[in-house]
């Protein structure tokens, strides 16, 4: 049966019950959207926890002392090897840093808190959300910086503020008790708002010059995408032995885990939403195809093979889903160009940032997505309609003419 | 010598057999109804010549239609043999059978049976699409048969804007416009009125006289009968006197 006379006869078919396939088109339309709208949630979901990830002084990458996760002070540093990070391919990497990062006690005159007291050199901290804080004072000024920077909630818990001192407590690499005063120059508000009350910062130099030692604890290393990942690791490996060189996988497992669950949250989501609408799509086209047994009957006594009566509910499906997930990824589109600059979730601010959210929701609409979603629909559709076909043929053409 | 004869005996065997269009030679349909056999054809013989057109007449149940839907490919026969066009129809396939339909027998039936999203036009080309018969002589071929059944102003018209003896005519164009070998008509007139079908018949008698076609129908109005060559009564699946 030319393909041609197939999709005309199919088309003419669908609109005898339009308002019928009408509903049903609609339906298509609302689930793929919902499936698309979905993804790009998660897809944002996913970003977002894995850039915070990364920008909670994690990076991509990280050297440490093999004990430094179990017993995190300054006995467990090393020293960097001068210009360690000439061989380092730019195209790669998009910054490092290394720090002095240790627990602390920061204490004011009322309230007293752990935290933690990081070393940096400012400059390079583009690769952390330190670089892209907001502060209200001032950011330190260098490695040398003698000043310190601590979060809005810690100063509120401290009961202090900008230009007074707090003093930090911590043990130095003699082991030995180090205390010391230091001067608010800034107070940081951070997006995800639980960073505020655990790290201060301060200049990598005097926390040095504090501990009496040359170490620093980590190199944190930001990658210009995960492709480098592997390269980079095996490049550290190399430079730093006897160091341990750690993903961001590796040092935030469970955060890492619920990145990836996003990957099989899509296929499950569509298998729910779309599995259901099959049911729907079924049972339209088997009442359809009843509703013509008779028709189709007289198709067959004509000489219209049963390939082709299958054919023809088939392209009759196919249409109906191709023409619904069309305006269903339409409409995904419309709705997520409004929300494409972010969804404001503030009212929600501490639940999220429990599950490492920021309180700017941005949606991520990935093409690979959408087009996953357009074939296995209709790859759905298609499966789904060889049950209706299957039906119109296994009426015999002379039982369907005398019904 | 002998072997001549043979050769003789046999052509003129070949030669009675493509005169005839349908042969059935004890042809048996039993049906289970509810376990209960039903005897629809009980070994019927029956030869239709090329040109003829014969009545199958009978009350009700008397298996008429089961020998039309037989001859037809629609059904199979339990025993005996069904030869239609000079193709034995025993043994074919489903997929052999929709081909012999729609190469060699014309259907016309009771209920019109037109498709109901297709114009007239259309229906009459959709056999001739289902052969690959090319677009442009297509449409001539459908126009013409249209036209020659008095309805060429009506090409347009999807059958629910038609009249039942207008949607018969379309059936008929379609029936025809392949050339059947045979053309089969099961109560053709069952849907009409007294002034409609004697127009039908009037178009079958044409196209049997003047074009020549074999048909066979099966029917109990005494108004087909009468435009008929020849009638065979069937009762209780018997061919009986003609």
């Amino acid at each position: 049966m030319p393909v041609k006379l197939l999709v005309q006869l199919s088309w003419r078919n669908l609109w005898r019950h339009g308002r019928r396939n009408g509903i049903l088109l609609v339906a298509i339309a609302v689930a793929v959207a919902g499936v698309v709208l979905l993804n790009a949630l998660l897809r944002g979901m996913q970003a977002d926890m894995k850039n915070t990830i990364i920008d909670n002084l994690t990076g991509h990458v990280k050297v440490l002392h093999p004990g430094y996760l179990d017993d995190p002070s300054i006995q467990r540093g090393f020293e960097m090897a001068e210009g360690w990070s000439a061989d380092l391919p730019a195209d790669a990497v998009a910054g490092w840093t290394a720090r002095v990062r240790i627990p602390a006690v920061a204490m004011s005159e009322r309230e007293t808190r752990g935290v933690q007291l990081v070393g940096v050199d400012p400059a390079r901290e583009s690769i952390s959300f330190l670089g892209g804080v907001s502060i209200r004072g001032q950011q330190l000024d260098g490695a040398d910086d003698r000043r310190i920077v601590i979060g809005q909630r810690l100063a509120e818990r401290l009961e202090t503020d900008l230009g007074r001192r707090i003093v930090l407590v911590t043990q130095g690499a003699d082991g030995r008790t180090r205390e010391a005063g230091y001067r608010i120059a800034g107070v940081y508000r951070a997006e995800v708002g639980g960073l505020e009350s655990i790290f201060v910062f301060t200049g990598a130099n005097t926390l040095q010059g504090l501990l009496d030692t040359l170490a620093v604890t980590e190199v944190s290393v930001r990658l210009t995408d995960d492709v480098h990942e592997p390269g980079i690791v095996n490049r550290l490996l190399a430079t730093f032995t006897g160091l341990d060189v750690l993903t961001w996988k590796q040092l935030e497992p469970q955060a890492a885990a619920m990145v990836e669950f996003a990957d099989a949250a899509i296929f499950i989501y569509f298998l729910v939403i779309m599995g259901a609408l099959v049911f729907g799509l079924v049972n339209t086209l088997v009442t359809a195809v009843m509703e013509r047994v008779r028709e189709l009957g007289m198709l067959r006594a004509l000489g219209m093979k049963p390939r082709s009566v299958v054919a023809q509910v088939v392209v009759e499906s196919t249409l109906v889903m191709s023409v619904g997930v069309t305006l269903g990824v339409l409409i995904a589109i419309a709705v997520f160009s409004i929300f494409a600059d972010g969804i404001d979730l503030t009212a929600f601010d501490e639940s999220l940032a429990s599950f490492g959210l920021r309180p700017i929701f941005v949606p991520v609409l990935k093409s690979g997505d959408v087009v996953l979603v357009m074939v296995m629909s209709l790859v759905l559709g298609l499966l789904a309609s060889f049950y209706p076909a299957w039906r119109a043929v296994k009426v015999k053409p002379l039982d369907a003419l005398r019904r | 010598m002998a072997e001549t004869t043979t050769d003789t005996a046999e052509k003129a065997e070949q030669a009675e057999k493509a005169e005839q269009v349908v042969q059935c030679r004890g042809v048996s349909r039993v049906y289970q109804d509810d376990a209960v056999p039903v005897h629809a054809l009980r070994g019927v013989d029956f030869e239709l010549a090329a040109g003829e057109w014969v009545s199958l007449a009978g009350p009700s149940g008397s298996g008429k239609s089961t020998l039309l839907h037989v001859i037809g490919g629609l059904d199979r026969p339990n025993d005996g043999s069904v030869t239609v066009g000079g193709v034995d129809l025993t043994g074919l396939n489903e997929a052999q059978l929709a081909d012999l339909r729609l190469r060699k027998i014309g259907f016309v039936f009771q209920a019109y049976n037109l498709i109901p999203v297709l114009s007239a036009l259309e229906n009459v080309e959709f056999i001739m699409q289902l052969q690959g018969v090319a677009g442009s002589e297509r449409r001539q071929r459908a126009l013409t048969a249209l036209e020659s059944l008095g309805i060429g102003e009506l090409a347009d018209r999807r059958p629910g804007e038609m009249s039942g003896g207008q949607q018969q005519r379309v059936a008929i164009a379609r029936a025809i416009v392949t050339n059947p070998v045979l053309l089969l008509a099961d109560e053709p007139s069952a849907n009409l009125d007294t002034a409609t079908t004697e127009d039908l018949l009037r178009v079958l008698q044409t196209l049997n006289r003047e074009r020549g076609i074999t048909i066979l129908t099966a029917t109990h109005d005494p108004m087909v009968m009468g435009y008929t060559d020849r009638q065979v009564n069937l009762r209780d699946g018997h061919v009986l006197a003609e």
